[in-house]
Protein backbone atom coordinates (compact mmCIF):
# COMPACT_ATOMS: atom_id res chain seq x y z
CA UNK A 1 0.00 0.00 0.00
CA UNK A 2 2.66 2.15 0.68
CA UNK A 3 4.28 1.65 -2.44
CA UNK A 4 1.33 2.54 -4.25
CA UNK A 5 1.02 5.81 -2.18
CA UNK A 6 4.64 6.76 -3.50
CA UNK A 7 3.50 5.79 -7.12
CA UNK A 8 0.71 7.94 -6.87
CA UNK A 9 2.76 10.79 -5.28
CA UNK A 10 5.57 10.61 -7.74
CA UNK A 11 3.21 10.99 -10.45
CA UNK A 12 2.02 14.16 -9.17
CA UNK A 13 5.61 15.27 -9.69
CA UNK A 14 6.41 17.71 -12.98
CA UNK A 15 7.34 15.73 -15.74
CA UNK A 16 9.27 16.53 -19.01
CA UNK A 17 6.69 18.15 -20.02
CA UNK A 18 5.39 20.45 -17.19
CA UNK A 19 4.70 24.03 -18.06
CA UNK A 20 7.22 26.16 -16.62
CA UNK A 21 5.47 29.77 -16.65
CA UNK A 22 7.32 33.18 -15.84
CA UNK A 23 5.31 35.14 -13.60
CA UNK A 24 7.16 38.34 -13.53
CA UNK A 25 6.65 40.83 -16.58
CA UNK A 26 9.51 40.77 -19.39
CA UNK A 27 10.25 44.09 -21.26
CA UNK A 28 8.36 44.25 -24.47
CA UNK A 29 10.19 45.71 -27.30
CA UNK A 30 7.83 44.67 -29.94
CA UNK A 31 8.71 44.06 -33.53
CA UNK A 32 11.43 46.19 -33.34
CA UNK A 33 13.72 44.43 -31.29
CA UNK A 34 15.40 43.10 -34.52
CA UNK A 35 15.51 46.60 -35.64
CA UNK A 36 17.90 47.80 -32.90
CA UNK A 37 21.31 48.49 -33.53
CA UNK A 38 23.24 45.97 -31.93
CA UNK A 39 25.55 47.77 -28.73
CA UNK A 40 27.38 45.17 -27.92
CA UNK A 41 27.67 44.16 -24.22
CA UNK A 42 30.24 44.88 -22.34
CA UNK A 43 30.90 43.69 -18.40
CA UNK A 44 30.57 47.55 -17.38
CA UNK A 45 27.66 48.53 -19.20
CA UNK A 46 25.44 45.07 -18.06
CA UNK A 47 26.96 45.83 -14.67
CA UNK A 48 24.93 49.70 -15.33
CA UNK A 49 22.21 48.31 -17.03
CA UNK A 50 21.36 45.92 -14.05
CA UNK A 51 22.08 49.07 -11.63
CA UNK A 52 19.31 50.91 -13.30
CA UNK A 53 16.93 48.31 -13.77
CA UNK A 54 13.91 48.41 -11.17
CA UNK A 55 13.20 44.85 -11.18
CA UNK A 56 15.38 41.58 -11.96
CA UNK A 57 16.03 41.35 -15.62
CA UNK A 58 15.98 37.89 -17.41
CA UNK A 59 19.05 37.07 -19.67
CA UNK A 60 16.64 36.82 -23.09
CA UNK A 61 16.33 40.86 -22.09
CA UNK A 62 19.45 41.57 -21.99
CA UNK A 63 20.26 40.06 -24.72
CA UNK A 64 17.36 41.53 -26.70
CA UNK A 65 18.30 44.87 -25.39
CA UNK A 66 22.02 44.90 -26.36
CA UNK A 67 21.62 43.02 -29.21
CA UNK A 68 23.61 40.06 -27.94
CA UNK A 69 23.27 36.26 -27.81
CA UNK A 70 22.55 34.00 -24.86
CA UNK A 71 26.27 33.15 -24.48
CA UNK A 72 28.02 36.55 -24.32
CA UNK A 73 24.78 37.57 -21.85
CA UNK A 74 26.12 34.27 -19.78
CA UNK A 75 29.59 35.13 -20.16
CA UNK A 76 29.88 39.14 -19.23
CA UNK A 77 27.29 37.71 -16.44
CA UNK A 78 30.25 35.19 -15.16
CA UNK A 79 32.45 38.37 -15.34
CA UNK A 80 30.25 40.70 -13.64
CA UNK A 81 29.63 38.16 -10.55
CA UNK A 82 33.44 37.61 -10.18
CA UNK A 83 34.12 41.13 -10.42
CA UNK A 84 31.50 41.84 -7.66
CA UNK A 85 32.34 38.79 -5.59
CA UNK A 86 34.27 40.74 -2.62
CA UNK A 87 32.20 44.27 -3.26
CA UNK A 88 29.35 45.42 -1.41
CA UNK A 89 27.00 45.12 -4.43
CA UNK A 90 26.84 41.48 -5.40
CA UNK A 91 24.86 39.24 -8.23
CA UNK A 92 21.57 38.10 -7.26
CA UNK A 93 21.00 35.06 -9.93
CA UNK A 94 16.99 33.50 -9.99
CA UNK A 95 16.26 31.18 -12.71
CA UNK A 96 16.86 32.76 -15.57
CA UNK A 97 16.84 36.60 -13.83
CA UNK A 98 19.52 38.51 -12.24
CA UNK A 99 19.65 41.57 -10.28
CA UNK A 100 22.00 43.64 -8.41
CA UNK A 101 21.64 43.99 -4.56
CA UNK A 102 23.32 44.32 -1.10
CA UNK A 103 26.38 41.90 -0.46
CA UNK A 104 25.09 39.80 2.33
CA UNK A 105 27.76 41.18 4.68
CA UNK A 106 26.19 44.37 4.35
CA UNK A 107 23.02 43.48 4.86
CA UNK A 108 22.73 44.36 8.75
CA UNK A 109 24.22 47.94 8.15
CA UNK A 110 21.89 48.60 5.28
CA UNK A 111 18.81 47.26 7.26
CA UNK A 112 19.79 49.75 10.01
CA UNK A 113 19.44 52.34 7.28
CA UNK A 114 16.18 51.27 5.48
CA UNK A 115 14.59 49.99 8.91
CA UNK A 116 14.20 46.65 7.96
CA UNK A 117 14.47 43.61 10.28
CA UNK A 118 14.74 39.92 9.67
CA UNK A 119 12.00 37.88 8.57
CA UNK A 120 10.25 36.18 11.54
CA UNK A 121 8.82 32.92 9.99
CA UNK A 122 6.76 30.11 12.33
CA UNK A 123 8.62 26.73 12.83
CA UNK A 124 6.07 25.59 10.40
CA UNK A 125 6.32 27.91 7.29
CA UNK A 126 9.95 27.08 7.69
CA UNK A 127 9.63 23.45 7.27
CA UNK A 128 7.30 23.99 4.45
CA UNK A 129 9.54 26.84 2.61
CA UNK A 130 12.52 24.82 3.26
CA UNK A 131 10.97 21.74 1.40
CA UNK A 132 10.14 24.42 -1.67
CA UNK A 133 13.48 25.86 -1.32
CA UNK A 134 14.94 22.86 -1.69
CA UNK A 135 13.27 20.80 -4.25
CA UNK A 136 11.61 23.05 -6.32
CA UNK A 137 9.47 23.21 -8.63
CA UNK A 138 7.37 21.10 -6.07
CA UNK A 139 3.59 20.15 -5.92
CA UNK A 140 1.43 20.96 -2.44
CA UNK A 141 0.75 16.83 -2.49
CA UNK A 142 4.49 16.60 -2.52
CA UNK A 143 4.89 19.26 0.43
CA UNK A 144 2.26 17.58 2.49
CA UNK A 145 3.92 14.26 1.98
CA UNK A 146 7.39 14.91 3.39
CA UNK A 147 5.86 16.84 6.11
CA UNK A 148 2.99 14.24 7.01
CA UNK A 149 0.17 17.20 7.44
CA UNK A 150 -1.98 19.10 5.44
CA UNK A 151 -0.44 22.22 4.33
CA UNK A 152 -2.60 24.13 2.14
CA UNK A 153 -2.59 27.66 4.90
CA UNK A 154 0.97 27.40 5.40
CA UNK A 155 1.58 27.50 1.60
CA UNK A 156 -1.32 30.25 1.41
CA UNK A 157 0.59 32.29 4.06
CA UNK A 158 4.18 31.88 2.45
CA UNK A 159 2.05 33.11 -0.93
CA UNK A 160 0.24 36.19 0.01
CA UNK A 161 4.09 37.20 1.59
CA UNK A 162 5.69 36.29 -1.76
CA UNK A 163 8.38 33.90 -0.27
CA UNK A 164 6.88 31.24 -2.54
CA UNK A 165 5.59 31.77 -6.05
CA UNK A 166 3.70 29.94 -8.23
CA UNK A 167 6.19 28.58 -11.13
CA UNK A 168 3.55 26.80 -13.23
CA UNK A 169 1.47 23.93 -13.20
CA UNK A 170 2.37 19.85 -13.49
CA UNK A 171 1.57 17.96 -16.15
CA UNK A 172 0.39 15.05 -13.99
CA UNK A 173 -3.23 14.37 -13.27
CA UNK A 174 -5.00 17.13 -12.03
CA UNK A 175 -2.62 19.85 -13.24
CA UNK A 176 -1.08 20.59 -9.34
CA UNK A 177 0.52 23.87 -9.23
CA UNK A 178 4.28 23.78 -8.66
CA UNK A 179 5.85 26.19 -6.59
CA UNK A 180 9.15 27.70 -6.42
CA UNK A 181 11.41 30.61 -4.42
CA UNK A 182 11.78 34.00 -6.18
CA UNK A 183 13.82 36.77 -5.36
CA UNK A 184 11.73 37.75 -2.63
CA UNK A 185 12.75 34.88 -0.67
CA UNK A 186 16.84 35.45 -1.53
CA UNK A 187 17.22 39.03 -0.64
CA UNK A 188 14.67 38.27 2.69
CA UNK A 189 16.71 35.39 3.70
CA UNK A 190 20.52 37.25 2.58
CA UNK A 191 20.74 34.13 -0.37
CA UNK A 192 22.79 35.26 -3.46
CA UNK A 193 21.35 32.17 -5.03
CA UNK A 194 19.63 28.53 -4.49
CA UNK A 195 23.28 27.64 -3.84
CA UNK A 196 23.41 30.00 -1.02
CA UNK A 197 21.35 27.80 0.75
CA UNK A 198 22.43 26.07 4.21
CA UNK A 199 23.59 22.42 3.20
CA UNK A 200 20.94 19.60 4.02
CA UNK A 201 21.59 17.32 6.73
CA UNK A 202 24.35 14.67 4.99
CA UNK A 203 23.25 11.93 6.89
CA UNK A 204 19.92 12.61 4.65
CA UNK A 205 21.94 12.92 1.34
CA UNK A 206 21.38 8.77 0.64
CA UNK A 207 18.00 9.12 1.50
CA UNK A 208 16.89 11.87 -1.12
CA UNK A 209 17.62 9.81 -4.22
CA UNK A 210 13.87 10.03 -4.65
CA UNK A 211 13.97 13.61 -6.54
CA UNK A 212 12.61 12.05 -9.42
CA UNK A 213 11.45 14.03 -12.95
CA UNK A 214 11.83 17.37 -9.70
CA UNK A 215 15.56 16.94 -10.09
CA UNK A 216 15.72 16.66 -13.98
CA UNK A 217 13.82 20.43 -14.48
CA UNK A 218 16.07 21.65 -11.87
CA UNK A 219 18.81 20.70 -13.44
CA UNK A 220 17.74 22.42 -16.35
CA UNK A 221 17.20 25.38 -14.37
CA UNK A 222 20.85 25.43 -12.88
CA UNK A 223 22.55 24.96 -16.85
CA UNK A 224 20.21 27.79 -17.54
CA UNK A 225 21.54 29.90 -14.35
CA UNK A 226 25.20 28.57 -14.24
CA UNK A 227 26.60 32.02 -16.00
CA UNK B 1 -4.67 9.29 30.13
CA UNK B 2 -6.78 11.49 31.67
CA UNK B 3 -4.79 12.61 34.03
CA UNK B 4 -2.13 13.04 31.77
CA UNK B 5 -4.50 15.20 29.67
CA UNK B 6 -5.79 17.50 32.76
CA UNK B 7 -2.00 18.18 33.34
CA UNK B 8 -0.92 19.55 30.06
CA UNK B 9 -3.29 22.32 30.44
CA UNK B 10 -3.40 21.99 26.47
CA UNK B 11 -7.05 23.04 26.43
CA UNK B 12 -6.86 26.21 28.68
CA UNK B 13 -4.99 28.38 26.17
CA UNK B 14 -2.17 29.25 28.73
CA UNK B 15 -0.06 27.16 26.95
CA UNK B 16 2.93 28.79 24.31
CA UNK B 17 2.36 27.23 20.96
CA UNK B 18 4.93 28.73 19.43
CA UNK B 19 7.32 26.18 19.82
CA UNK B 20 7.79 22.41 20.58
CA UNK B 21 8.55 21.23 23.96
CA UNK B 22 8.29 18.24 26.14
CA UNK B 23 7.93 18.07 29.45
CA UNK B 24 8.16 15.17 31.55
CA UNK B 25 5.61 14.70 34.39
CA UNK B 26 7.29 14.28 37.86
CA UNK B 27 7.74 11.08 39.56
CA UNK B 28 6.22 9.42 36.68
CA UNK B 29 8.16 7.23 34.06
CA UNK B 30 8.54 9.28 30.86
CA UNK B 31 6.23 7.09 28.69
CA UNK B 32 3.67 7.12 31.16
CA UNK B 33 3.55 11.28 31.25
CA UNK B 34 4.83 13.25 28.86
CA UNK B 35 3.58 17.28 28.29
CA UNK B 36 3.63 17.79 24.67
CA UNK B 37 3.43 21.19 23.39
CA UNK B 38 3.02 21.45 19.99
CA UNK B 39 3.70 24.63 17.81
CA UNK B 40 0.34 25.40 15.58
CA UNK B 41 -0.29 23.35 12.56
CA UNK B 42 2.92 21.38 13.40
CA UNK B 43 2.42 17.59 11.97
CA UNK B 44 2.48 14.61 13.22
CA UNK B 45 5.97 13.46 11.77
CA UNK B 46 6.39 16.72 14.20
CA UNK B 47 5.41 15.69 17.13
CA UNK B 48 7.35 11.96 16.49
CA UNK B 49 10.29 13.46 16.24
CA UNK B 50 10.01 15.99 19.11
CA UNK B 51 9.09 12.97 21.09
CA UNK B 52 12.53 11.45 20.12
CA UNK B 53 14.49 14.49 20.38
CA UNK B 54 12.95 14.95 24.26
CA UNK B 55 14.54 11.47 24.29
CA UNK B 56 17.71 12.14 23.59
CA UNK B 57 17.53 9.18 20.93
CA UNK B 58 19.00 8.78 18.07
CA UNK B 59 16.07 9.36 15.17
CA UNK B 60 18.76 6.17 12.84
CA UNK B 61 18.55 3.84 15.46
CA UNK B 62 15.62 4.41 17.73
CA UNK B 63 12.99 1.96 18.28
CA UNK B 64 9.99 3.50 16.98
CA UNK B 65 7.83 1.10 18.28
CA UNK B 66 8.19 1.95 21.71
CA UNK B 67 7.03 5.03 21.36
CA UNK B 68 3.65 4.19 20.13
CA UNK B 69 2.30 4.88 23.89
CA UNK B 70 4.00 8.30 23.95
CA UNK B 71 2.75 8.85 21.17
CA UNK B 72 -0.58 7.95 21.47
CA UNK B 73 -0.65 10.00 24.82
CA UNK B 74 0.20 12.84 23.05
CA UNK B 75 -2.17 12.41 20.38
CA UNK B 76 -4.91 12.47 23.32
CA UNK B 77 -4.01 15.78 24.21
CA UNK B 78 -4.14 17.52 20.71
CA UNK B 79 -6.99 20.68 20.91
CA UNK B 80 -10.20 19.81 19.38
CA UNK B 81 -9.63 22.69 16.64
CA UNK B 82 -6.77 20.08 15.16
CA UNK B 83 -9.78 18.10 14.46
CA UNK B 84 -9.20 18.45 10.71
CA UNK B 85 -5.77 16.86 10.68
CA UNK B 86 -6.53 14.33 13.16
CA UNK B 87 -6.81 11.55 10.43
CA UNK B 88 -2.89 12.44 9.35
CA UNK B 89 -2.22 12.00 13.36
CA UNK B 90 -4.08 8.58 13.75
CA UNK B 91 -2.08 7.21 10.53
CA UNK B 92 1.37 7.50 12.03
CA UNK B 93 -0.18 6.49 15.14
CA UNK B 94 -1.26 3.30 13.68
CA UNK B 95 2.04 3.03 11.94
CA UNK B 96 3.64 2.75 15.48
CA UNK B 97 1.25 0.51 16.95
CA UNK B 98 1.73 -2.17 13.60
CA UNK B 99 5.74 -1.53 13.93
CA UNK B 100 5.34 -2.24 17.97
CA UNK B 101 3.13 -5.19 17.43
CA UNK B 102 5.54 -6.31 14.67
CA UNK B 103 8.61 -6.15 17.24
CA UNK B 104 6.38 -8.19 19.52
CA UNK B 105 5.90 -10.88 17.30
CA UNK B 106 8.63 -13.67 16.74
CA UNK B 107 11.18 -12.45 13.66
CA UNK B 108 10.52 -13.95 10.15
CA UNK B 109 12.37 -13.56 7.15
CA UNK B 110 12.78 -10.34 5.28
CA UNK B 111 10.48 -9.68 2.32
CA UNK B 112 11.38 -10.80 -0.58
CA UNK B 113 13.61 -13.81 1.07
CA UNK B 114 12.21 -17.46 0.88
CA UNK B 115 9.81 -17.86 3.85
CA UNK B 116 8.62 -14.42 3.47
CA UNK B 117 4.58 -13.87 3.58
CA UNK B 118 2.83 -12.54 0.46
CA UNK B 119 1.69 -9.69 2.39
CA UNK B 120 4.29 -8.58 4.29
CA UNK B 121 5.33 -5.79 2.15
CA UNK B 122 8.70 -3.30 2.91
CA UNK B 123 8.96 -3.03 6.58
CA UNK B 124 7.13 0.27 8.27
CA UNK B 125 9.57 0.97 10.54
CA UNK B 126 11.89 1.67 8.12
CA UNK B 127 9.50 3.51 6.13
CA UNK B 128 8.84 5.69 9.12
CA UNK B 129 12.21 6.28 9.88
CA UNK B 130 13.23 7.36 6.37
CA UNK B 131 10.01 9.57 6.55
CA UNK B 132 11.21 10.75 9.80
CA UNK B 133 15.00 11.76 8.30
CA UNK B 134 13.45 13.76 5.56
CA UNK B 135 11.67 15.51 7.71
CA UNK B 136 14.08 16.07 9.98
CA UNK B 137 16.27 17.37 6.91
CA UNK B 138 13.90 20.14 6.05
CA UNK B 139 13.60 21.19 9.46
CA UNK B 140 16.59 21.71 10.45
CA UNK B 141 17.21 23.36 7.03
CA UNK B 142 14.21 25.78 7.67
CA UNK B 143 15.79 26.41 11.29
CA UNK B 144 19.25 27.07 9.64
CA UNK B 145 17.35 29.24 6.83
CA UNK B 146 16.38 31.55 9.90
CA UNK B 147 19.59 31.80 11.36
CA UNK B 148 20.93 33.53 8.22
CA UNK B 149 18.46 35.58 7.74
CA UNK B 150 18.43 36.63 11.22
CA UNK B 151 22.59 37.35 10.59
CA UNK B 152 22.28 38.87 7.38
CA UNK B 153 18.85 40.35 7.76
CA UNK B 154 18.24 40.37 3.62
CA UNK B 155 19.86 41.58 0.83
CA UNK B 156 18.83 44.77 -0.39
CA UNK B 157 17.77 46.16 -4.34
CA UNK B 158 17.45 49.80 -5.52
CA UNK B 159 13.93 50.80 -5.04
CA UNK B 160 11.81 51.41 -8.33
CA UNK B 161 12.96 55.02 -8.74
CA UNK B 162 14.22 53.98 -12.35
CA UNK B 163 11.03 54.01 -13.94
CA UNK B 164 11.87 57.00 -16.38
CA UNK B 165 15.11 55.06 -17.47
CA UNK B 166 12.40 52.11 -17.89
CA UNK B 167 9.71 53.88 -20.10
CA UNK B 168 12.54 55.20 -21.82
CA UNK B 169 14.19 51.40 -22.96
CA UNK B 170 9.88 50.97 -23.62
CA UNK B 171 9.12 49.07 -21.13
CA UNK B 172 5.83 48.84 -19.96
CA UNK B 173 3.86 47.81 -16.46
CA UNK B 174 2.48 44.53 -16.19
CA UNK B 175 -1.37 44.51 -17.43
CA UNK B 176 -3.55 45.23 -14.65
CA UNK B 177 -6.01 42.64 -13.28
CA UNK B 178 -8.99 43.21 -14.54
CA UNK B 179 -11.81 46.19 -14.10
CA UNK B 180 -14.95 44.94 -12.03
CA UNK B 181 -17.11 46.33 -14.23
CA UNK B 182 -19.60 47.42 -10.88
CA UNK B 183 -16.31 49.92 -10.84
CA UNK B 184 -17.33 51.30 -14.36
CA UNK B 185 -20.86 51.15 -13.61
CA UNK B 186 -20.49 53.00 -10.63
CA UNK B 187 -18.21 55.42 -12.03
CA UNK B 188 -21.14 56.03 -14.83
CA UNK B 189 -23.61 56.44 -12.51
CA UNK B 190 -21.51 59.24 -10.61
CA UNK B 191 -20.90 61.02 -13.53
CA UNK B 192 -24.54 60.98 -14.98
CA UNK B 193 -25.98 62.31 -12.01
CA UNK B 194 -28.03 65.74 -13.55
CA UNK B 195 -26.27 68.61 -12.34
CA UNK B 196 -28.33 71.77 -11.30
CA UNK B 197 -27.81 74.95 -13.30
CA UNK B 198 -25.20 76.98 -11.49
CA UNK B 199 -26.42 80.73 -10.38
CA UNK B 200 -26.29 82.47 -13.59
CA UNK B 201 -23.64 85.78 -12.57
CA UNK B 202 -25.35 88.75 -11.86
CA UNK B 203 -26.23 90.59 -15.43
CA UNK B 204 -24.23 93.93 -16.24
CA UNK B 205 -26.61 96.26 -17.83
CA UNK B 206 -24.54 98.69 -19.73
CA UNK B 207 -25.95 102.27 -18.38
CA UNK B 208 -26.60 104.66 -21.37
CA UNK B 209 -26.04 108.47 -19.94
CA UNK B 210 -26.83 110.91 -22.98
CA UNK B 211 -26.66 114.43 -23.04
CA UNK B 212 -30.52 114.50 -23.96
CA UNK B 213 -31.66 112.89 -20.81
CA UNK B 214 -29.16 115.17 -18.38
CA UNK B 215 -30.66 118.07 -20.28
CA UNK B 216 -34.06 117.18 -20.05
CA UNK B 217 -33.17 116.96 -16.09
CA UNK B 218 -31.35 120.04 -16.28
CA UNK B 219 -34.71 122.21 -17.78
CA UNK B 220 -37.23 120.11 -15.87
CA UNK B 221 -35.51 121.69 -12.68
CA UNK B 222 -35.48 125.17 -14.17
CA UNK B 223 -39.33 125.20 -14.81
CA UNK B 224 -39.59 123.89 -11.09
CA UNK B 225 -37.38 126.76 -10.02
CA UNK B 226 -36.15 130.38 -11.36
CA UNK B 227 -32.43 129.17 -10.80
CA UNK B 228 -30.30 126.18 -10.06
CA UNK B 229 -27.36 125.18 -8.97
CA UNK B 230 -25.72 122.44 -10.41
CA UNK B 231 -23.44 121.21 -7.28
CA UNK B 232 -27.01 121.00 -5.55
CA UNK B 233 -28.80 118.97 -8.58
CA UNK B 234 -25.63 116.71 -8.65
CA UNK B 235 -25.62 115.92 -5.01
CA UNK B 236 -26.29 112.30 -4.61
CA UNK B 237 -24.53 111.50 -7.68
CA UNK B 238 -21.24 109.34 -7.47
CA UNK B 239 -20.92 108.35 -10.80
CA UNK B 240 -18.12 110.58 -12.86
CA UNK B 241 -19.78 110.24 -15.94
CA UNK B 242 -23.14 111.33 -14.63
CA UNK B 243 -21.37 114.60 -13.57
CA UNK B 244 -19.35 114.95 -16.99
CA UNK B 245 -22.41 114.49 -19.40
CA UNK B 246 -24.45 116.75 -16.82
CA UNK B 247 -22.03 119.44 -17.47
CA UNK B 248 -21.83 118.81 -20.61
CA UNK B 249 -25.32 119.12 -21.16
CA UNK B 250 -25.17 122.16 -19.18
CA UNK B 251 -22.99 123.68 -21.69
CA UNK B 252 -24.83 122.73 -24.62
CA UNK B 253 -28.21 123.91 -23.07
CA UNK B 254 -25.78 127.32 -22.79
CA UNK B 255 -24.23 127.18 -26.01
CA UNK B 256 -28.02 127.35 -27.77
CA UNK B 257 -28.98 130.00 -25.06
CA UNK B 258 -31.46 127.92 -23.12
CA UNK B 259 -29.54 129.07 -20.40
CA UNK B 260 -27.22 130.91 -18.53
CA UNK B 261 -24.59 129.99 -16.22
CA UNK B 262 -22.75 131.77 -13.75
CA UNK B 263 -20.28 131.36 -11.47
CA UNK B 264 -19.29 133.90 -8.76
CA UNK B 265 -15.65 132.33 -7.88
CA UNK B 266 -13.34 129.26 -8.68
CA UNK B 267 -15.27 125.93 -7.35
CA UNK B 268 -17.88 127.86 -6.60
CA UNK B 269 -21.45 126.92 -6.72
CA UNK B 270 -22.46 127.05 -10.58
CA UNK B 271 -25.98 128.56 -10.71
CA UNK B 272 -28.08 128.22 -13.91
CA UNK B 273 -31.18 130.34 -14.88
CA UNK B 274 -32.81 129.97 -18.31
CA UNK B 275 -32.63 132.95 -20.42
CA UNK B 276 -34.88 135.55 -20.63
CA UNK B 277 -36.68 136.69 -24.32
CA UNK B 278 -35.03 139.31 -24.39
CA UNK B 279 -31.81 138.07 -23.94
CA UNK B 280 -32.58 135.27 -26.42
CA UNK B 281 -33.44 138.16 -29.05
CA UNK B 282 -30.28 140.17 -28.25
CA UNK B 283 -28.61 136.83 -29.70
CA UNK B 284 -30.71 136.55 -32.63
CA UNK B 285 -33.10 133.34 -31.76
CA UNK B 286 -36.69 133.59 -32.08
CA UNK B 287 -38.99 132.87 -28.63
CA UNK B 288 -38.91 129.40 -29.43
CA UNK B 289 -36.42 127.00 -27.78
CA UNK B 290 -34.37 124.92 -30.24
CA UNK B 291 -35.76 121.98 -30.26
CA UNK B 292 -33.33 120.31 -32.76
CA UNK B 293 -31.88 117.56 -30.68
CA UNK B 294 -28.71 117.49 -28.93
CA UNK B 295 -25.52 116.34 -30.76
CA UNK B 296 -24.49 112.98 -28.60
CA UNK B 297 -21.34 112.85 -30.57
CA UNK B 298 -19.74 115.99 -28.95
CA UNK B 299 -18.66 117.23 -32.47
CA UNK B 300 -19.55 120.38 -31.80
CA UNK B 301 -17.01 121.22 -28.70
CA UNK B 302 -13.92 120.80 -31.30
Amino acid sequence: MIEDERRLADAELPGDDTELQDAEPELDLGDDASALLPLGLTESSLEALLFVAERPLSRREIGLLAGVDRETVDARLGDLEVTLRDRGIQLLLSGDRVELATAPDAGALVARYVGADAVRLSPTALEALAIVAYRQPVTKSAIERIRGVDSDYTIRSLLHRRLVVELGRSSAPGRPILYGTGFDFLERFGLTSLDDLPPLDADIAGHLVDPGPTEAVMDGEGEASGA
Amino acid sequence: MTDAASALGMTNGATDLRSPAVRFGAGRRPEDSTEVVLSDWAGPLGLLLTLIEARRMDVMTVPLGALAGAYLESLATLEGDRITNISSFVAVASQLILIKSRAMLPRHAEPGEPGALPDDGPDPEAELRERLILYRAYRDAGSAMQGVAAFRIGLFRREPTAALAAAIAGARLPDAPPLDPAVLVAALQRLAVIVAPPEPPPETIRRTITLAERAAIIRAALRAAPTIVLQELLRGARDRVVIAVTFLAMLELVKRREIVVEQGMPFGPITARRTTAAERAAAGLTGNMDDTPLDESLESFR
